[in-house]
């Protein structure tokens, strides 16, 4: 565990200091929108706006992995930008690294130990209950009511990876931030913030309790999951009310494929087809191939995905999709013993193999 | 369920340099195999992508053969360590899902040997006939 120090600055002065002391070309976290209920990822290139920046606001409209990917894909910024990144959208950006769809090449990363968010469409900024029982939940270092159940049963919710990590957890919303800086950049970071370093703060103990308890809600999740898919008519009992929208793929920070293998003319049948179809099976429900996108996308994706839940953020009928995707995705990952975001230079299982394994999958 | 199967339909992925060519020659060798085999000839069996053999099974194949060349002797050298990769996250995937992953079967039958490539299929065949017809058959929401 890194060294965790008392910053002394609240959140506006540590985002003033990114400016001034860092010298950064911009800040990206969420900002209010003028709507005054929504926020969304945002860039800074000056501080005039920051006031209207609330890093911590628990919603996801968007993996933020996607935005930096955007930022960083073709040539890295020419100076530093400060990224603000929720855990799962740190592993995200890892995986897209491997990818070759972003870098972290002029990135400062700051990350902070995720107490999970709200579905997109439950929360707003003036819902004052909800955001005050959330900030409890926060500094009590407990799940709190509402989040989504795949952040409640998210167990790697520590900002491994990050450059500067954001300790909240288990610690009031109104004390300094309590900084730690595991990366060299982000010591090198350290230094220019010029920070008392003598200060340091013990690691909280409501950490470890919200481990237990987000472990423990994993395990059920996986249970419910695995008894939930139970063959072709477990498969068709979650999947029915799919309406093939294809959105879970469209947000999905994994899924970077500007034309989608589902959406492409593969999957276009000659008319004939659907006839013949029909007539082994005596109907044919349209669209088709339903259930095989579902899987499929977990056969792409599913070895890295981290997740993050933006899939079933976005379902329009309400499909547990992440739910689905973490349990069966943690199970493929688990074959290739290969923890997603982990670590960039770990090679993406399909593209890699050894000699003597997997003969359990042999005849 | 299913006691008179000869209707038993199997999707054989087969690669172009061993195994096609086993079964090109167990026909010349006019070995006899069990008929329940549709083959579906690939350059390499890396090609087969989990989606394929996923298809395959949603839409009703009883079983799924993946072959290849036995690991070391890949026409293109490595290709069959990618693709036994992919058939272990199909197999996985498959698990996942409740379709049972013993339906689908990966063998390396080089291209020499004809009668293993009869002996695998019967193996395979009858194996699957044990199990019945793959539930999805008859699935039409699926």
């Amino acid at each position: 565990m890194e060294t965790m120090i008392d910053s002394r600055m609240i959140m506006t002065d540590f985002l003033a200091a990114l400016f001034d002391k860092l010298d950064v070309a911009a800040v990206a976290a969420m900002s209010k929108l003028p709507s005054g209920e929504k926020a969304a990822y945002t860039l800074f290139t000056d501080k005039s706006g920051l006031k209207e920046c609330v890093p911590f606001f628990p919603a996801m409209p968007a993996n933020a992995a996607r935005a930096i990917s955007k930022l960083t894909r073709e040539e890295a910024p020419s100076k530093t930008v400060a990224v603000f990144l929720r855990p799962c959208e740190l592993r995200a950006l890892t995986e897209l690294i491997k990818i070759k769809q972003a870098s972290l090449d002029n990135l400062l990363i700051i990350s902070y130990d995720c107490s999970g968010v709200f579905p997109f469409q439950k929360i707003n900024l003036s819902d004052e209950t909800k955001l005050n029982a959330y900030q409890d939940a926060v500094s009590t270092g407990k799940n709190s009511e509402g989040i989504r159940p795949v952040c409640a049963a998210c167990t790697r919710f520590t900002p491994r990876g990050a450059d500067i990590a954001i300790s909240i957890v288990g610690r009031s919303a109104d004390q300094p931030l309590v900084l730690s800086f595991p990366s060299e950049k982000g010591q090198t970071a350290a230094k220019q913030l010029g920070l008392d370093v003598s200060k340091t703060v013990e690691a909280s103990p409501a950490v470890e309790s919200l481990a237990r308890e987000r472990k423990t809600a994993e395990e059920a999740l996986t249970e419910q999951v695995n008894e939930s898919l139970s063959g072709a008519q477990g498969l068709v009992n979650i999947f029915d009310r799919c309406i093939s929208c294809h959105a879970c793929s469209y947000v999905c920070p994994i899924c970077y494929c500007k034309n989608c293998y589902f959406d492409s003319q593969t999957f276009e049948y000659f008319p004939e087809s659907y006839f013949t179809r029909m007539t082994a099976k005596g109907t044919l429900r349209m669209p088709v191939d339903r259930v095989l996108f579902h899987l499929g996308r977990l056969s792409h994706m599913g070895i890295s995905c981290v997740a993050c839940g933006m899939c079933e953020d976005v379902c329009p009928v309400n499909i547990p999709v992440s739910q689905i995707f973490k349990t069966a995705g943690s199970k493929a990952q688990a074959v290739f013993d290969y923890i997603p975001g982990e670590n960039s230079d770990d090679p993406l299982p399909l593209l890699a193999y050894a000699e003597n394994e997997l003969e359990e999958f042999e005849d | 369920m299913a006691n008179n199967e000869t209707d038993i339909k199997i999707v054989a992925f087969l690669c172009n340099w061993c195994t096609f060519t086993a079964a090109d020659l167990a026909g010349t060798s006019r070995l006899k195999y069990a008929p329940n085999i549709r083959i579906v000839k690939v350059m390499c069996s890396s090609r087969i992508e989990p989606v394929f053999i996923l298809k395959a099974l949603l839409d009703g194949a009883d079983g799924v053969l993946i072959g290849g060349c036995a690991p070391g002797d890949c026409h293109y050298s490595k290709g069959n360590f990618y693709a036994r990769r992919k058939i272990a996250l199909a197999k996985t995937l498959a698990e996942s899902a409740g379709l049972d992953s013993d339906r689908i079967r990966l063998s390396w039958i080089p291209a020499s040997e004809g009668p293993k490539f009869a002996h695998v299929v019967n193996e395979f065949t009858e194996h699957i006939k044990n199990l019945g017809y793959n539930p999805a058959r008859r699935e039409v929401y699926i």
